[in-house]
């Protein structure tokens, strides 16, 4: 019972010390932001919104491709029992654009930038890369963490916006395939009924979605201690951290936006 | 000049430190020997202020470094290189853009005159026909000179260098040893930790010897050879039984003698 609740103890303990951590990063990154604007930092930065897109591209359409077909399918049964299949595009388009777009991207994002920043930080860590930076005087926060933070914080809402897009063209197919809605009904249904708010709320929460993804690899990545099972680890507790605060986040602005 | 006054570090609970006194006079080449594990990794991560001690102090070119800033450490560490253990190179820029980091970043040199100086260091380590592979093209060896002409590039007054021929074939150890002894001729500050006793004897000026935290024995490579210290003949003679590994963590040598005591 006792090494039950001194395990617990040792665990908030960690907890608050990396949450301390990740929130003294964040601040530091975004007083170095004025950095940002010299050729190199914008350099690496461009560098790295071209990667991630790339690397992130293929598999967000086919997730948001299939979200929209599977959102059309459920929601378009349900309506159709009651005669409302009408009503299919505003469905799709709302919980799209307002909460499984930017949830969903994200999610995406985590597990392949998120653990990917958190390992190769963490390989730097271990190899004693970061300290070479230290003696050299070049800032690792500058150097590393800036740019990755700016990239994800623009990329997450432009593949948001993109994976929102598929997702209700994956719809619409459904809808006239399988429930005869024409794609002028739908594309109606939808835009009448979706207001700025929702595109609003949609992009906010894929910021906030961004700047968590790569604050969090960025901690874990320095906190990495101890070789190559290290840096596994590290990226491992990158992407379950990330997870538990994105869908907490996004429970949370949703809340705020709907209240 | 370098003074480390009373060290004391504590790691993981043990003190790997424990109360150690160097100096290193300027112009000195200083080689730190030791048993692996003894710390001098440790000692040396001091000097630069990459650890802050848990007691005493350390001194470096007339400033007292410890417990100070990374800002208030830049100008210590704009006048040391430090040639890390694995080389510690940037994995995705190239051997050239590794070398060339500390000036590019920056940005006060002149990239002509920063690619000159490139060349001129790449050609001291013999390493100008790899300078545009990258780090995991080339071998651990050339990984490690890699290392060393980035810790040149900026002209240094101090060189730490983190076992500098470890893992080196013969050769390749002395082309090290040579540079070694030329950046000594040209003044400059050297502490070199190795496990290589012939290149210690070949660059040395004094040999200090780590053990428990503590320097066991100090002198010139003469001294040290004919040292009376049975844990100096012990590590040069790479002996198993004697002072060094007394009560060893390893406890090779006490479990042949008294059964498993030592495990
Ligand atoms: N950051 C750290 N946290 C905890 N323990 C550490 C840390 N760095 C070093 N140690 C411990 O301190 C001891 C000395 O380490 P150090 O790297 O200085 O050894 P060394 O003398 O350089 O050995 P080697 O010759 O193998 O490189 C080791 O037992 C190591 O486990
Ligand atoms: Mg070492």
């Amino acid at each position: 019972m006792t090494g039950w609740i001194q395990a617990l103890g040792g665990f908030l303990g960690r907890s608050a010390e990396t949450t301390g951590y990740g929130l003294v990063l964040l601040a530091r990154t975004i007083l170095s932001l004025p950095h940002l604007f010299s050729r190199r930092r914008l350099r690496d930065c461009l560098d790295l919104c071209f990667t991630y897109c790339l690397g992130s591209f293929t598999v967000t359409a086919v997730v948001a491709l299939f979200t929209g077909m599977i959102l059309a399918l459920n929601g378009g049964d349900s309506l159709a029992s009651l005669g409302q299949e009408n009503l299919i595009g505003r469905i799709v388009a709302i919980s799209m654009i307002r909460e499984m777009g930017p949830f969903m991207t994200a999610l995406i994002l985590t597990a392949s930038l998120g653990s990917g920043i958190a390992a190769e930080i963490g390989t730097m860590r271990v190899s004693e890369e970061i300290d070479a930076l230290r003696i050299m005087s070049i800032s690792p926060i500058r150097f590393l963490v800036l740019p990755r933070l700016v990239a994800l914080t623009l990329i997450t809402p432009v593949m948001t916006i993109f994976a929102g897009f598929i997702g209700i063209l994956g719809a619409s197919i459904v809808a006239a395939n399988n429930f005869g809605v024409t794609w002028i009904a739908f594309s109606n249904d939808a835009l009448e009924n979706l207001s700025t708010g929702d595109v609003y709320i949609g992009l906010i929460k894929s910021v906030v979605f961004g700047i968590t993804i790569a604050t969090v690899g960025a901690t874990q990545g320095l906190l990495t201690k101890g070789g190559a099972t290290g840096v596994g680890e590290a990226a491992r507790r990158a992407v379950v951290i990330t997870f538990l605060l994105v869908i907490i986040q996004g429970y949370y602005l949703s809340w705020v936006y709907l209240s | 000049m370098i003074i480390l006054e009373n060290l004391t570090k504590i790691l993981g609970g043990k003190a790997i430190l424990n109360g150690l006194d160097l100096q290193i006079e300027t112009g000195e080449t200083l080689v730190l020997l030791g048993r692996s594990g003894t710390g001098k990794s440790v000692t040396l991560r001091h000097i630069v202020g990459l650890m802050t001690p848990d007691g005493g102090r350390v001194e470096v070119l007339g400033k007292e470094i410890s417990g100070h800033s990374e800002e208030e450490l830049k100008y210590v560490r704009s006048k040391v290189g430090y040639l890390f253990q694995d080389g510690a190179l940037l994995n995705w820029l190239t051997v050239e853009e590794n070398v060339a980091l500390p000036l590019k970043e920056f940005g006060k040199t002149p990239t002509s005159e920063i690619n000159d100086r490139v060349q001129e260091v790449l050609k001291e380590v013999e390493l100008d026909f790899h300078a545009d592979k990258f780090p995991s093209e080339i071998s651990g060896g050339m990984r490690k000179r890699a290392g060393l002409a980035r810790a040149l590039i900026s002209r240094p007054e101090i060189v730490l260098h983190d076992e500098p021929t470890s893992g080196l074939d013969p050769i390749s150890s002395s082309i090290i040893n040579r540079l070694v002894n030329r950046l000594k001729s040209s003044g400059i500050t050297q502490v070199l930790v190795t496990h290589d006793m012939h290149s210690a004897f070949e660059v040395a000026d004094r040999i200090a010897l780590l053990h428990e935290g503590k320097i066991r024995s100090l002198g010139t490579v003469e001294e040290i050879r004919n040292s009376a210290d049975e844990a100096v003949q012990q590590f040069l003679d790479g002996k198993i039984k004697g002072p060094l590994t007394q009560g060893a963590i390893d406890g090779v040598c006490d479990s042949e003698e008294n059964g498993n005591e030592a495990t």
